[in-house]
Order: C-alpha cells, then structure tokens, then sequence
C-alpha cells in the first residue's frame, strides 16, 4: 500500500513539473499573460468570497474573541511545528541566514517557550527575532522555476502553478502531518497544524481585508497584485522587493499636454541631463518603457 | 528682555526647521502629516463634509496627484485626450477623498517614524511603523517622496509591509479597463458609482 501511494505522489509531482514546464513555454509565446485562466479564476474567487463570508470569517471572528490562553499558544504551536520545514527548505534555498534565524527561534521557543507554547524569541529579551516562514513553492523560485499562470485555488484562496505544487509538496512534508501519518492517525489529527494556522493568519488579516474589500473597484484584482507583490517580496526575503524595481522617474513626455492640470513641479527630481533621456533598467514598470506590459513587468524582480 | 528673547525665537522658529537637512526634514513632512490627520481628519465628532473637504486639502498637499493619476493608468495615459484625462483626474481626486477619509473617523492608532533615507538624488524614503488596533498586527509603511523645486516633499507612494499601492492601485484600474468596453470611460464611471455610493 506505501508502495503504490509513494506511486502516486511521483506521479503526480511529475505531472505538475510537465504542466508547470508546459505553461511556461506557452506564456513566453502568450506574450506574459499572468492570468490565462482568468474567467474561471474569477468564479472560484466568488464561490471563495462566499465560503468566507459564510465560514471563515465568522469563525475567525469567533477565533478574536478567545483569551489569548489558548490562542496564541495554540498559533504558537502550529508556528513552532511548521519550523522544521521551514529550516529544511531554508537549508534547500541555501539561505544561512534564514535557517539561522529559523534554528534559534525554534530553540528558543522550545526550550524557553515551553515546547512551542510561547513566542518567547519575539520578545526583546531574546533579541527580537522575527518570524520567518519558508516554503517550497520560494525554494522552487529561487531554482529559477518562473510562476506559471496565476491559479484561484477553491479554499486556499490566491496561487500559481509553481506555487501550488510547492503547497502540495509541503502538504506531503508537514511534520505533525507526517508523525501522524507514521502514526496511523486520521486526517482531523494531520489538519490541526495547517488549520490552526490558516484561521490565525484569516483572523490577522480580518479587518485588512474587509477594507481592502470595501474599497476596491476590483476586488479580485487587487487580491491578484497584492499576492504576487507579497510573493515576491517573500522570495527576496524583504530583500529588494518590488519597492526598489519601481522607476518613480518620469519619462520625457511626462507633461506633454497636461500642464493646465497642476502646477507642481514634479519634473524637479529628475537631473536636468535625465529629462532629456531616462535610462531604463528592463525591469522597471515605466509606462514609457517599448517592453512596458502593465501585468508583468512591474512586478519582475 | 525674556520675553523679547521668547519672541525672537517663536519668529524664528519656521526657518530653524526648514534649515534643516532633507532627510530631517523628510521625516518631519511625513510626522507633520501624521498628526494633522489626526488632529483634522480622525476626530470621530468631526462632520463627515469637513472630514472629506480636510483629507482632501492634506492629499492634495502631501502627495502628487498627478504623477500618481498618470502612474494608475499606464500606457493609457497616452491614449485619452485632455478632456478625458481631466475628467479622470478629478474623479479619482474624489474616488480616493470618499474612500479613504471615511476609514480615519476615529482612527485611534499609533505610529513612529523609525528612519529616514535618500535613494538618489533628490528621492527620499521614510519608514514608519503603524499600530492600528490592539487585534491587528503593527504594519511596516514606506513613504517614497521627492523634494521639488519649491523646497515641498511630495509623495509618490506608500509601500505598507512591502506592497506598493501605486503598483496595487494600477494593477487594478487596468483590470477595470480592460473588461469595461468603455475603457477608461468605465473606469471613471465605475468610480462615480463607488463615490456616490
């Protein structure tokens, strides 16, 4: 019975690599099309909004109300039990720093935090040390896999190909779902890490993403740009995000025809020898730039 | 004489901040900001007309409004005439002012700048750590700005823990045009609607 599941699983990771390389090849002749699935993205992000409003966030809502013993302790067991995989996709990443960073919070918060029960590594006494959270689909990313399309997946919400297959993989490799997988324990016990995690990151965001929600014009896009920006910025680790790709510069033709708009002298940051003529650097999402593509190149890092 | 010295030094005292070097000041431009939304936008006692007629005037003061509005659009920019960029530029001035004042009434947060730098040139960007609510978590905010050649900061984009929402807010204005058959006409309708709503 192992024999034939560990069938499965090679079969399946090789067919997501097939697709994965497949829709690659085919978005390099799409000219960049991030979003090729977009109707049926869009539905499964209705019937997602839906499952929310009617699930999710009432019971992170629910999830606010408890004392914070058991809820931090709780979130701080499914953090501290998720660290080892982390490290090991840190360690596959060849990050030192962020497996070393990884490793003290684990030690820290199993041996002063009472086996994972208190975030005591967050604390200033221990140095502050800042979550860090590493997964398989960044590991592929820094191989140099490209994302793939941009996939709404039911229940788990924003993805990519790439993406989703590093969420299967680390499905697989959960360690408390691996013990009990070992175990023979059913599948409510292999849940409880990704479950409790999944509610506390939906409870952190609860009043973030109404307003976002709220004031968008579309919501679905939105939710599309800020995941990929946010992926992004988790592949650099924070490390030269999007922020320092974007060209605030204004191109020449900057205030052709607009000068009755505004008085402002927005050209002033620009040297006077720049006016004439903006370097651009190919990932940069100048507007004027001859490669511009308002879905894909602003977000190339 | 104390009271003449007292004097001197409150005349003085506009010119001894603007002496300061850029990056000082960046961070003071961004503090200032900070506490007039405070003082003219969150008071929850505050009219809702005088809270959008305030938020405006701080927008409009701090940031520019029209890089951002031809920022939004892309290569759209290019392809309207005058009179539909003027409209647009007007109607997404009161998108932002209807939207987002409303969400200060009663804002009851914290926030410290914690540091201030120069990209290049005369571009500047100034970090602040946000505490909205005790249940939700404190968020990272960079504030990109230029020094024109008035000696004004103007921002140019706030990046909240590493998104920028001039990025997020094209992404989706070009979503919106691209399934609305009017184009940027959609767009600017879509908007009013948000607006009036």
């Amino acid at each position: 019975m192992k024999y034939l599941l560990n069938k499965y699983y090679i079969l399946f990771f090789g067919l997501i690599l097939t697709i994965s390389s497949c829709s690659t090849n085919n978005l390099a002749e799409n000219g960049n099309n991030t979003d090729p699935f977009e109707q049926t993205n869009r539905d499964i992000f209705k019937f997602n909004n839906g499952v929310d409003d009617y699930f999710f966030k009432p019971v992170a809502r629910g999830w606010r109300k408890l004392p914070s013993f058991p809820k931090d302790n709780l979130a701080n067991l499914a953090e501290t039990a998720y660290a080892p995989l982390s490290l090991a996709n840190a360690m596959l990443q060849f990050d030192t720093e962020g497996a070393s960073v990884i490793i003290r919070r684990l030690l820290i918060n199993l041996t002063f935090g009472i086996g994972g029960m208190y975030d005591v590594a967050s604390t200033e006494e221990f140095g502050n040390i800042e979550k860090r959270e590493e997964d398989f689909g960044q590991t592929l990313a820094v191989y140099g896999f490209s994302d793939g399309p941009y996939i709404m997946l039911p229940i788990f919400g924003p993805s990519n190909l790439r993406d989703s297959f590093g969420r299967v993989v680390d499905a697989v490799f959960n360690p408390v779902s691996f013990a009990f997988r070992m175990q023979n324990i059913g599948l409510e016990g292999r849940l409880s890490q990704p479950v409790v995690a999944g509610v506390e990151k939906r409870e952190t965001y609860l009043d973030y993403m109404e307003e976002i929600e709220e004031s968008s014009l579309d919501y679905y896009a939105t939710i599309k740009s800020l995941y990929m920006q946010k992926r992004k910025k988790d592949i650099k680790n924070g490390k030269g995000g999007i922020q320092s790709k974007i060209n605030y510069e204004l191109d020449e033709n900057w205030d052709v025809g607009v000068d009755t708009l505004i008085d402002s002298p927005t050209k002033a940051f620009l040297e006077p020898e720049m006016e004439k003529k903006v370097d651009y650097i190919d990932d940069l999402p100048s507007s004027n730039h001859p490669k511009f593509n308002e879905e894909t190149i602003y977000l190339t890092n | 004489m104390l009271k003449k010295s007292y004097f001197f030094l409150i005349f003085l005292f506009p010119f001894i901040v603007s002496s300061k070097d850029p990056l000082t000041n960046s961070r003071l431009f961004i503090e200032n900001l900070g506490n007039k939304v405070i003082n003219t936008v969150a008071d929850k006692n505050l009219d809702d007309k005088i809270r959008e007629k305030n938020f405006r005037k701080l927008y409009n003061e701090a940031f520019d409004n029209k890089y951002i509005s031809k920022f939004v659009l892309g290569r759209h920019w290019k392809k309207i005439d005058e009179k539909t960029k003027k409209i647009f530029f007007t109607s997404f001035n009161d998108y932002l002012v209807m939207v987002y004042a409303p969400k200060f009434k009663g804002w009851s947060g914290t926030f410290k700048t914690t540091k201030s730098s120069q990209i290049k040139n005369n571009l500047y960007l100034v970090e602040m750590k946000l505490i909205n609510s005790k249940d939700s978590p404190s968020l990272k905010l960079d504030w990109r700005m230029y020094l024109n050649s008035k000696n004004e900061f103007k921002i140019l984009d706030v990046n909240i823990d590493g998104v920028s929402m001039l990025v997020t807010q094209r992404a989706e204005f070009i979503s919106v045009i691209k399934n609305s058959p009017d184009g940027v006409m959609g767009l600017i309708k879509k908007m009013k609607i948000k607006t009036n709503s």
